[in-house]
């Protein structure tokens, strides 16, 4: 089974019949393969946080179905099973830290499943490696004193240890500094080398998606405003346009020849070749 | 996102909107001196029947109140039960050793209809009234306060900053719960220490993150120079008008009917 | 009084330690800074760099260990004058939702002018004037919590702004934000500026949000580790990728074609206005 994720005609309504009734999503189409990394990007109410929750079960569907690793999220009785599957890591997961040590903290989420100690331990130690962080040293630490970049690998070790087939991270890059973010990008990255798990990374920042995602989501108002792999983005005008300020540099330099009626002449794919693809228009318009 | 809370505000035009908040809190006042100072059953009734009325008029749905006072009914139950039972008297009705006397019965029932009185009284008030408003008002009645070293801004700023605050708590402590169930915490699980443990889950990142809170808000208020000072802006909003005056000399009329009934 | 100074924040020799249980971190060495009225500041740094400090000594909410903060000439220690340091030196923090203290936005703009112990008229013509600075009129009567997290921040430069300071400081107050909000934000700063002669201080960790500072500070471990324009500062790259930060590509860019033997405004704030300027040359 290569649909991990497998979305149909998904809509949902917050508040159905009431004053306050509104409409989170509409009419969403979706499928994704195992292994793949799904960039969900969007703005302020586009429904993306909505979105997450309907994949590990924390929401049900008002119409259309959701099947992640095969199972029906509407189910209820399955729920417990989603949980496992799906790792949902919210903004700030730093912020839901509660137990007076590491190793509780990481282990609360196996500890959950019924899970023998042995085992319990054997997924903390390994979670906190992916994270970067040396269990042996760290397990008995209050996790209060630590910096927040800390904390939250530490709280993102804690949907880890849960070995979630799908691991969806809200927001994971915000509110850190550059070498928490470059941190951040490396425990992603590692999770995407290892082939066979899927991540949903949801963010506002095109930047920091367009650099690690396989496919790309861009949600408005509820509606899926484009879905599709990065390439296929890069070649779409219209979106590209409304967003070109929030694409990484050297991108926004291509966007901006494109723009312009330049045709480039060679392949850019970094900012090194932008810049030099600069000079070798420079140097020509000087020649005529 | 969430389901309409008891006693928050519902936005509208009636009367009981429009009135001044002074009116509103002093006529409340008057309700408590009113119902406690009196036995007469009914004068309550009457004053029950009075409420209901003044609901009905603010617009507000009878159905939103009736699902507010279920959230209160064991609470009324159980007062006029032990009323009923506990008090000595006439025995209308054996239950096993405890009997229920006559006097438990009418005393159970004064008491039940004064707990409704007040209950819906506060909720009316709160329902109709922005919170800026009422704390404007408050303010406002309690300035006299501060003549006798009773530093009266302090409090108001303190319910202030409470009304601001506790939508985001609920907000807050919403995605708490959701990030520890997708950890698998249970909140309705057969065994009671798991959900307590589930609580505590959400209770001590809530806690962590309002003394958090409290601190970054205290440098805000520093440095925008909170001294406590009147809050003259906030009282701007406050006029009385004709109608506010009408009702407060009905209600001391009603009050001192009371008193003399009673 | 010779030394001091009108117009202008000087930090003559700032050392700050925070004293612990058992042990004493030095969060900033012997910094000597001078910023004059009317500058647009940009304070650059890793967490941990000593920069929030910083921003708290400038208005008192801490005092330094040994050295001096003197605002307009006003010392931060002085507690006569603590009040009116905080009048001309203005903060806005980090978290959009913790430094709105007021249920309403009017009130929570109000709140400052209230504390100034103005006149309820004069009051009331500053929240007018703050509102439309920031473009939130609309948001006048609405619920701190209904406001997204960019609509917060402008409440709180509102709030601020209606004290009618004469610095601005404001630390990391995009890191929270999307996008869109955090040039919003920073196109208000470059108006509040221009226009209104405000100085502003802006403190980042990110070297994007600093583009539009005439001077840029870059701290490291508690000591000012370079100085100078954006450009300037950009320039050198080895001395940055020292301390784990990366430069705002639009720099590097700048500074590839500049190697050829073009000379690249300093105006040029964006990728798209350097795409534009190159293909008009």
């Amino acid at each position: 089974m290569s649909n991990i994720i497998d979305i149909k005609d998904l809509s949902y309504v917050y508040l159905p019949g009431t004053p306050y009734e509104q409409q989170a999503l509409k009419d969403i189409n979706m499928v994704l393969n195992q292994g793949e990394l799904l960039g969900l990007f969007g703005g302020n109410g586009s429904g993306k946080s909505t979105l997450a929750k309907l994949l590990n079960g924390l929401l049900y569907p008002s119409r259309g179905k959701v099947r992640v690793c095969g199972i029906d999220t509407s189910i209820k009785e399955l729920r417990n099973e989603l949980w496992k599957k799906v790792g949902l890591v919210f903004q700030y997961p730093e912020q839901q830290i509660f137990e007076a040590n590491i190793y509780d903290e990481v282990a609360y989420g196996p500890r959950n499943l019924g899970l023998k100690e042995a085992e319990v331990k054997s997924r903390v130690y390994q979670a906190l490696e992916k994270v970067g962080l040396l269990p042996e040293t760290l397990v008995n630490l209050s996790p209060v004193k630590l910096s927040g970049g800390v904390r939250r690998r530490i709280a993102i070790a804690g949907v880890l240890a849960l070995e979630p087939e799908i691991l969806i991270l809200d927001e994971p890059m915000a509110g850190l500094d550059p070498l928490g973010q470059e941190l951040m990008l490396d425990i992603i990255k590692k999770r995407q080398e290892m082939g066979t798990q899927s991540t949903i990374i949801i963010s506002h920042n095109l930047k920091d998606i367009i650099a690690l995602a396989d496919k790309i989501a861009i949600l408005e108002k509820g509606s899926l405003l484009f879905y599709g792999e990065v390439a296929e983005l890069l070649e779409n005008i219209d979106i590209l346009s409304r967003f070109h300020l929030e694409l990484p540099d050297y991108l926004q330099v291509v966007y901006a020849l494109k723009a312009r009626g330049k045709r480039t002449n060679r392949d850019i794919s970094n900012l090194d070749e932008a810049g030099l693809e600069l000079i070798q228009i420079i140097s020509s318009q000087k020649g005529n | 996102m969430n389901d309409i809370k008891l006693g928050q505000y519902v936005h509208g035009y009636s009367l009981i909107h429009l009135l001044d908040p002074r009116t509103k809190i002093i006529c409340c006042t008057f309700i408590v001196i009113s119902i406690l100072s009196n036995h007469n059953f009914w004068y309550l009734l009457a004053y029950l029947g009075l409420i209901l009325a003044a609901i009905k008029y603010s617009g507000i749905p009878y159905k939103s109140i009736w699902r507010s006072m279920r959230g209160i009914r064991y609470l009324l139950l159980i007062t006029f039960l032990f009323q009923a039972v506990l008090t000595p008297g006439e025995g209308l009705i054996q239950l096993g050793a405890l009997s229920v006397t006559r006097e438990g019965l009418s005393i159970g029932l004064i008491n039940l209809l004064r707990l409704v009185i007040l209950f819906l009284g506060s909720i009316l008030l709160l329902m109709t009234t922005t919170p800026m408003k009422l704390s404007a008002g408050l303010e406002y009645l309690l300035l006299p306060l501060n003549k006798i070293k009773i530093p009266v801004q302090h409090f108001t700023t303190i319910i202030s900053i409470s009304f601001r605050f506790i939508p985001t708590l609920v907000e807050e402590s919403i995605i708490i719960k959701d990030a520890q169930r997708s950890r698998g915490a249970s909140f309705d699980s057969p065994k009671i220490f798991s959900n307590i443990k589930s609580y505590l889950a959400i209770l001590i990142p809530l806690l962590a993150s309002s003394m958090l809170r409290a601190e970054e808000l205290a440098e805000a208020m520093d440095s925008r120079c909170y001294g406590g000072n009147p809050n003259q802006y906030r009282m701007q909003s406050l006029k009385y008008r004709r109608v506010d005056i009408y009702l407060i000399i009905f209600m001391t009329m009603v009050l001192f009917m009371g008193l003399f009934l009673g | 009084m010779s030394g001091r100074a009108e117009n202008m924040i000087q930090l003559i020799d700032v050392s700050k330690e925070y004293k612990m249980a058992d042990s004493c971190r030095v969060a900033l060495q012997h910094i000597n800074l001078t910023i004059s009225e009317g500058e647009y500041i940009g304070i650059l740094g890793l967490n941990q760099s000593g920069k929030s400090t910083l921003a708290r000594l400038l208005n008192g909410l801490l005092k330094p260990t040994t050295g001096q903060v003197l605002i307009n000439g006003m010392a931060t220690d002085s507690p006569q004058e603590i009040r009116q340091i905080r009048q001309l030196l203005g903060m806005v923090f980090q978290n959009p939702d913790n430094q709105l203290i007021c249920p309403v936005v009017e009130e929570e703009i109000a709140f400052g002018p209230e504390n100034l112990g103005l006149p309820p008229e004069e009051v009331n013509k500053r929240v007018d004037w703050a509102l439309e600075l920031v473009g939130m009129q609309e948001m006048r009567y609405h619920a701190p919590h209904l406001l997204s997290g960019g609509q917060k921040q402008k409440v709180a430069l509102a709030s601020v702004l209606a004290m009618q300071p004469r610095y601005l400081v404001l630390d990391e107050p995009t890191s929270m934000l999307d996008p869109l909000s955090r040039r919003e934000i920073l196109e208000h700063l470059c108006r509040i500026n221009q226009e209104n002669h405000i100085t502003i201080i802006l403190i980042s960790h990110h070297p994007e949000d600093l583009l539009d500072a005439k001077r840029l500070i870059l701290l490291h471990e508690g000591s000012i580790y370079m100085q100078g324009t954006p450009k300037e500062v950009f320039k050198d790259m080895e001395k940055l990728k020292a301390i784990g930060l990366k430069r705002p590509g639009l720099y590097q860019l700048i500074q590839q074609v500049e190697e050829e033997g073009y000379r690249i405004d300093d105006n040029i704030k964006t990728i798209p206005q350097l795409v534009e300027m190159i293909c008009r040359i």
